[in-house]
């Protein structure tokens, strides 16, 4: 077998290119991470603290910004005083909920259009993937009316409804991507063995538990960011994180201390959701029972 | 156990007919062998069998059950795959003990009949395996283990040994065969190796083209072949085929070669008779049925050595006629080389006419 590693020989050029690589690699980190530092330190600082900042340019006095009391009362303030333990859960349940309802829905979908063949397949696989072509905004209005009417705003179901909606083409089209890749050969050994066709199906889901995770951590993604519907639909009973956040920017008062706090509350669960998550993203399931 | 009926049926995938009419009847407790190059339908029949595949026309029975429109879990058979299918994700224990937990069955009869499959296929050391670490032979040995704690009416078997190695595969056809005869099951096995199909089977369906050439026992398959089709594609090395002419010589009729001229024998002559008047016709005669000699006799006659094949036991003889060339199968004691002439005699007894036209074969 042939190696692996891709042949190099020393150059100029590429010598002047790999010190190139790790500048943009500085820049880029420090573009990322300093505003998430940034955040995560002033939120635990008092507010005077949070604005002691050294002059432009003044680098010798950079060590000002580390100069504090840590204080963790704005976490205790936003959990006490704010409600954001509702909110959390609010958040919790309605980008959990999405992203089951549309991971159970999308995987039978994409199931059935990787296997059946029938007339139209693939004007219904367009049509599934064009109801994400047009931009939020544009449904914003109609479905708000449709949920009014039924009486789904400010509930969560409303706001798990309204991020299916926008999940479920989304993952029809990727998981279908997925079962492509299952030799049929596997869920006719299934059916042989005595199992009907929905046993089979389930007899293959194992197979494409790597693109269920991505997908279900995409999906969670979505709607934990979202702040269109939430606002909108989710207002009043179905509060979220970004929309509670947003109201502590109030006209006379910006509390910077209790939105940097709500930001890490926001941000922490999706960091540690992605580092538990990896390896799904990254290999799946050793395959090897067919011959390829 | 049940025996299998099939009747005129039809495959049909978009408008390429895959299956054309066919009409086989496998006994209780049969081993048979549908036998064929790829994409002959031998793999579509076996499909349809299963239920993988809908009937496009015609009847399947399995006794007196008709099957049509039975789905497989219910047709109480097993299958076992080319790319053998195993679960990736279970161990060889759970591979083979799914269909028996399927059937609710409890617990400790569910071991004793994974045991003893395991047991019969030597695998019991690798239950706690997953397919992914096994060896082509293992995970072949899987797969016939799922199959066989079924206790099903009917084995279907697809091609199941043709990516294990040649020894391997040698190996395998006797097990298989013992196996099926110690089961006592009914067996369907498709396969495109003539000699797994000449060795293990009771009866070979040999299929070309969707459309069933002959069915019959091995030997007559391999001894009397229906049509030119067949002749030429089983047995190994392959039929030589001449193109000859009838010709009368007084009361005999003889088959006439550039280079040679041999009488039939009478009850051959018959059947050509019978046949009317056949004129063009081509001889068939396998490489073992022809004897290559130095010195001339008796209706021999000469070729030249163009090259020889020594295969251990045997060895192969090309030999270059007027012009055509024919393969001969001797044994290494013959020791012409290249360029040397060469007298070969035909066993008349052995040899086959066919018809011209349409391969069909008068004997």
């Amino acid at each position: 077998m042939a190696s692996s590693d891709i042949v190099r020989y020393r150059s100029p050029l590429r010598r002047a290119l790999s010190v190139a690589t790790i500048v943009f690699l500085v820049v880029y980190l420090v573009w990322t991470i300093l505003p998430l530092f940034i955040m995560f330190v002033s939120s635990f600082k008092d507010l005077l603290a949070a604005f002691a900042l050294p002059e432009v340019g003044d680098w010798l006095n950079i060590g000002i910004f580390f100069d504090f009391e840590p204080t963790v009362k704005h976490y205790v303030e936003l959990f006490t005083v704010n409600n954001f333990s509702d909110y959390l859960i609010n958040s919790i349940i309605a980008s959990g909920g999405s992203a089951v309802v549309s991971v159970v829905l999308g995987s039978m979908a994409a199931y059935a259009l990787s296997r059946a063949e029938f007339r139209g397949k693939k004007d219904l696989f367009f049509w599934i993937i064009s109801t994400r072509m047009a931009p939020v905004v544009a449904v914003m209005v109609p479905l708000y009316a449709i949920f009014r009417g039924v009486g789904l705003v400010g509930t969560l179901p409303g706001l798990i409804l309204a991020y299916t909606t926008f999940n479920l083409p989304f993952a029809i089209w990727m998981l279908k991507g997925f079962f492509d890749n299952v030799p049929y050969a596997i869920e006719e050994a299934a059916m042989c063995d005595g199992s009907t066709r929905f046993q089979a199906f389930r007899a293959i889901l194992p197979l494409v538990a790597p693109g269920v995770g991505a997908f279900l951590v995409l999906c969670i993604l979505f709607a934990w960011n979202d702040f269109l519907f939430a606002s909108i639909i989710g207002s009043g009973g179905a509060k979220t994180l970004p929309p509670a956040t947003r109201e502590l920017v109030q006209p006379q008062n910006i509390q910077w201390g209790k939105i940097m706090a709500a930001g890490v509350v926001t941000t922490l669960p999706m960091m540690l959701l992605g580092l538990v998550i990896r390896r799904y993203l990254v290999a799946g399931l050793t395959m090897g029972a067919v011959r390829e | 156990m049940a025996s299998v009926t099939i009747t005129n049926v039809w495959k049909y995938y978009g408008k390429t007919a895959a299956v054309r009419d066919l009409n086989l009847v496998c006994e209780d407790g049969e081993f048979l062998c549908v036998l064929g190059p790829s994409g002959c339908g031998k793999s579509s029949t076996l499909r349809m069998l299963a239920g993988l595949e809908h009937i496009s026309a015609g009847d399947i029975l399995f006794g007196e059950r008709r099957v049509n429109d039975i789905p497989p879990k219910d047709r109480d058979i097993a299958m076992v795959f080319e790319n053998y299918a195993l679960y990736p994700h279970k161990t060889v224990y759970d591979n083979i003990a799914n269909s028996l937990r399927l059937r609710r069955l409890d617990k400790s009869t569910i071991d004793q009949k994974v045991q003893k499959a395991a047991k019969m296929l030597e695998i019991e050391q690798l239950l706690d395996r997953r397919p992914g670490e096994l060896s082509g032979g293992q995970k072949q040995r899987t797969a016939i283990g799922r199959a066989i704690v079924r206790e099903p009416e009917l084995f279907l078997f697809d091609e199941p040994i043709a990516h294990l190695d040649a020894k391997l595969r040698a190996h395998m056809r006797v097990e298989l065969k013992l196996m099926q005869r110690e089961l006592g099951t009914t067996m369907i096995y498709v396969t495109h190796d003539q000699l797994e199909a000449l060795s293990m089977a009771d009866r070979v369906a040999v299929m070309h083209e969707g459309v069933l050439q002959q069915f019959g026992p091995p030997q007559d398959v391999y001894y009397k072949p229906a049509n030119q089709w067949v002749a030429g594609f089983v047995g190994e090395p392959p039929m030589n085929f001449l193109d000859c002419e009838i010709v009368e010589e007084g009361d005999l009729l003889s088959v006439r070669h550039s280079s040679f001229t041999t009488a039939l024998l009478p009850e051959q002559a018959a059947i050509i008779r019978q046949s009317g008047d056949a004129r063009a016709v081509t001889l068939g005669i396998r490489p073992e049925e022809i004897s290559i000699d130095a010195s001339s006799s008796e209706r021999s006659f000469s070729g030249n050595v163009m090259l020889t094949e020594p295969l251990g036991g045997d060895l192969l003889v090309d030999v270059a006629l007027e012009d055509s060339k024919v393969l001969v199968k001797t044994k290494p004691s013959y020791r012409g080389g290249r360029g040397e002439p060469c007298h070969l005699t035909f066993d008349r007894s052995r040899w086959h006419l066919f018809s011209k036209e349409n391969g069909v074969a008068y004997f």
